[in-house]
């Protein structure tokens, strides 16, 4: 299925604006999407995690429904 | 109170959100941007946030502070375009005494730049702007 991918931080300026829509298996834990995303992203993608609106994903965790985020190394304050 | 603005950072108001008459000590932390960095001279930094996490992540930062001291925390973070030695972020913590009140201040902010899911680049005087490297996030235990 297609999932839209919000990007940000460094990830805005790899070319794709500030989403990247993608196919991705319905059952996809969050590290296979990871490795779906390698060859668009590449480098850019080292140190990345994907996110809800509510949290933050582990590798095992299964993509859940609705918003989903790529978030690169955080560097707030 | 739990902020997350592309407005200037209102620093009273923070104190004024956690002070009371049996807290005797109130302690503020702001954060500006600052110029030179890294040995260039810094115009401004645009912050990128991921509002919906970020919002939520302040919240449990929030929790987990007043729970660990007897404080009361106000956080507000600004994002978007800021200019040099304005304030990107300012938090204040009020406790009946001093020490968890400055405690409170240093955790707040430490957890913000691990946890909050918030990004800067830096826009220089010459040459093109530059995305700071950061720490990764990981899912809270």
């Amino acid at each position: 299925m297609k999932r839209k991918i919000e990007l940000y931080g460094r990830l805005k300026d790899a070319g794709f604006g500030s989403s990247l829509t993608v196919e991705i298996p319905k059952s996809a834990t969050a590290r296979e999407a990871l490795a779906i995303l390698k060859p668009s992203l590449r480098q850019l993608l080292h140190g990345c995690v994907l996110a809800t609106g509510d949290e933050v994903l582990s590798p095992a965790d299964k993509l859940p429904s609705g918003k989903l985020a790529l978030l690169p190394p955080v560097c707030g304050g | 109170m739990i902020l997350i603005t592309k407005s200037a950072l209102n620093t009273a108001a923070l104190d004024r959100a956690v002070s009371s008459p049996k807290h005797g000590a109130v302690a503020s932390f702001v954060g500006t941007v600052r110029s030179p960095h890294a040995g260039r001279v810094v115009r401004g930094v645009s912050y990128d946030c991921f509002a919906p996490l970020a919002e939520k992540e302040l919240s449990r930062i929030k929790a987990v502070v007043e729970k660990k001291w007897p404080v009361r925390v106000a956080v507000a973070h600004r994002v978007g375009h800021i200019k040099v030695g304005q304030a990107s972020v300012a938090i204040s913590a009020a406790s009946p005494h001093r020490a968890p009140a400055f405690e409170a201040c240093r955790f707040v902010i430490e957890e913000i730049k691990h946890r909050l899911p918030i990004w800067k680049k830096e826009h220089y005087a010459s040459g093109p702007g530059r995305w700071l490297p950061g720490c990764a996030l990981k899912r809270r235990a």
